[in-house]
């Protein structure tokens, strides 16, 4: 059994669904990313850890293909088509999903009908954790933390995703509800084979769902690519973000 | 509802087809004023065409009425009257429509809706016109003691031209909720609302909902007026999707008792960009995503 897990790992590093070459993006003139790297094979969970304005909301923001980010250089590949200038709705109908931090309230819009309108396949919101009046209520409108987060959970889950961005889903949760939501990103995604990444400030999360790499991205670069999420974690916890970039590790170079 | 054969009232072009239901009378107006004639008071001199509805027993099935124009270039001139005795729950389904996109036609249609004490009518009415036709209604609610009218106004698709006049009298005790939906292109649409509020204790909300997409020209005085102890409210909502849409909307407030309460919310606003992005990150493409915005809004 464990020869097959190792096996399977290995043949998953043939097929790459993300791949970000020397990704160097502007807003107005100041440049945000400069020249980021990161690969994320078929099945791998990867972390993204970085200070505030690291550069994390610009990423998610660029993959998901808002115009309003200008690319100054590099490529973005998904599942080996370049999707750098493609438009939002066709990367997500190639299988990118993204789940926001605060997404916005659409009003009149019942989330059972958004569900109805989007979805690739059928899920049981009950069984993910939607309690059923939220179905029933405009999108987003008075939802509490927690129901935004179930919502985005139930959206990206319905999309049939091959890799979804979870954008600080763990932000504004207790323990509780950070389990509750994490056990449902493994059963639903990590367990049936989909990429996922997670991105985070605190990190807690990732207690949950044990990444199988982390990244440290820090003023628009990764500098940190590592296998151990618990020494990162704790390296960060102790020293801060500025003893990453003295690891021997880092990943991009100085 | 278009073409529907089964409705209480059909009407195609001039011709009448009404099916009759135990509980309820109804007749053209032209032979209702000779058979009855306590209710000229409620008509203009003779009615040439229109309906006599006289509701006098619980009716459990909605009651349908339907206005088409069928034919190029005809003209209705319609004097409608609808009475609903005391303690009834009535649900009443009502379309005016065209069958073509092209036919030139004009609908003039005036009349009165009486609730007597402690009815309540659940009404709606949708409108879908041709290009080039011309409408013109006038309508008066008649709210009595207690009773309660939930009236939802829909057009889906708008005419060359068309007006609107509604007022809603209440008297005490009553309620009116109005809900008027305009999803609005290449017209000259204008509406003229108002709820008086008579009675102590009655209340009026009256909401609006219009779209402004291609060459859509949308006034709106919208008004609620207080003459007793009562509670009104104003809610006038415009979202212009195109660039030669435009919107006035007029919210009026009209306090003639200082016990009265009237509030009023009013706003007109471009799709956010946010929900739009938000949306394509589900999958559906421009288009797609205002759609489902416009309907939201119109359905909020």
């Amino acid at each position: 059994m464990i020869l097959f897990k190792e096996l399977t790992k290995k043949i998953r590093k043939y097929f790459m669904v993300l791949e970000i070459k020397d990704l160097k993006v502007k807003s107005g003139e100041k440049e945000i990313l400069k020249g980021m790297n990161l690969k994320i094979n078929s099945g791998e969970t990867h972390a993204l850890l970085g200070p505030n304005a690291s550069g994390k909301s610009t990423l998610v923001q660029v993959l998901a293909g808002n115009p309003r980010y200008e690319i100054a250089g590099g490529s973005i590949l998904f599942n080996g088509l370049d999707i750098t200038k493609l438009p939002t709705e066709e990367r997500i109908n190639l299988g990118l999903a993204i789940a926001w931090q605060n997404p916005p309230t659409i009003k009149g819009v019942k989330l059972s009908k958004l569900l109805d309108k989007i979805s690739k396949k059928k899920i049981e919101p009950e069984e993910l954790g939607a309690n059923p009046g939220v179905l029933d209520r405009s999108v987003n409108l008075n939802f509490s933390g927690g129901e935004k987060k179930i919502s985005e959970l139930l959206q990206v889950i319905s999309l049939n995703p091959k890799l979804v961005i979870f954008d600080e889903i763990d932000s504004g949760l207790d323990i509780n509800k950070l389990e509750k939501v994490s056990k449902i990103i493994k059963k639903e995604l990590i367990d049936k084979n989909v990429s996922v990444l997670v991105i985070t400030h605190s990190g807690e999360i990732l207690n949950f769902l044990k990444p199988e790499i982390i990244n440290v991205l820090v003023d628009g670069k990764i500098i940190c690519e590592e296998n151990n999420y618990k020494r990162v974690l704790k390296t960060i916890k102790k020293y801060g973000y500025e003893k990453c970039r003295e690891c021997e590790l880092h990943a991009d170079g100085p | 509802m278009k073409n529907a054969e089964n409705a209480n009232y059909t009407q195609m072009d001039h011709e009448v087809n009404i099916t009759k239901i135990k509980g309820m009378e109804i007749l053209p107006s032209n032979m209702a004023i000779k058979k009855y004639e306590w209710i000229r008071e409620y008509f203009k001199g003779e009615p040439k065409e229109g309906y006599f509805i006289w509701i006098k027993e619980q009716i459990n099935l909605p009651i349908t009425t339907c206005m088409n124009i069928a034919s190029e270039s005809v003209s209705q001139n319609l004097q409608n009257l609808i009475i609903i005795e005391k303690n009834l729950k009535i649900n009443l389904q009502g379309s005016c429509n065209s069958l073509k996109k092209d036919l030139c036609g004009r609908h003039i249609s005036s009349g009165k809706i009486i609730l007597k004490e402690n009815a309540v009518l659940e009404y709606n009415h949708i409108h879908a016109w041709g290009n080039e036709d011309i409408v013109d209604t006038n309508y008066e609610f008649i709210l009595e003691n207690g009773s309660k009218l939930n009236y939802d106004y829909k057009i889906n698709s708008t005419p060359k031209k068309i007006k609107l006049n509604t007022e809603v009298i209440c008297l005490e005790n009553s309620t009116a909720n109005i809900k008027i939906i305009g999803n609005c292109e290449n017209t000259d649409l204008e509406i003229n609302d108002n709820i008086i509020l008579k009675g102590k204790d009655s209340s009026g909300i009256l909401k609006l909902r219009l779209v402004g997409k291609e060459n859509a020209k949308i006034l709106s005085h919208s008004r609620i007026t207080t003459e007793a102890e009562c509670k009104g409210h104003l809610d006038c909502q415009g979202l212009p999707i195109h660039k030669t849409a435009e919107l006035i909307l007029i919210p009026e407030l009209v306090c003639r008792d200082n016990q009265s309460q009237i509030t009023h919310e009013a706003s007109i606003g471009k799709i956010s960009e946010e929900e739009l992005n938000y949306l394509k990150s589900r999958g559906l493409n421009e288009q797609e995503a205002i759609d489902l915005i416009v309907n939201g809004f119109l359905e909020d």
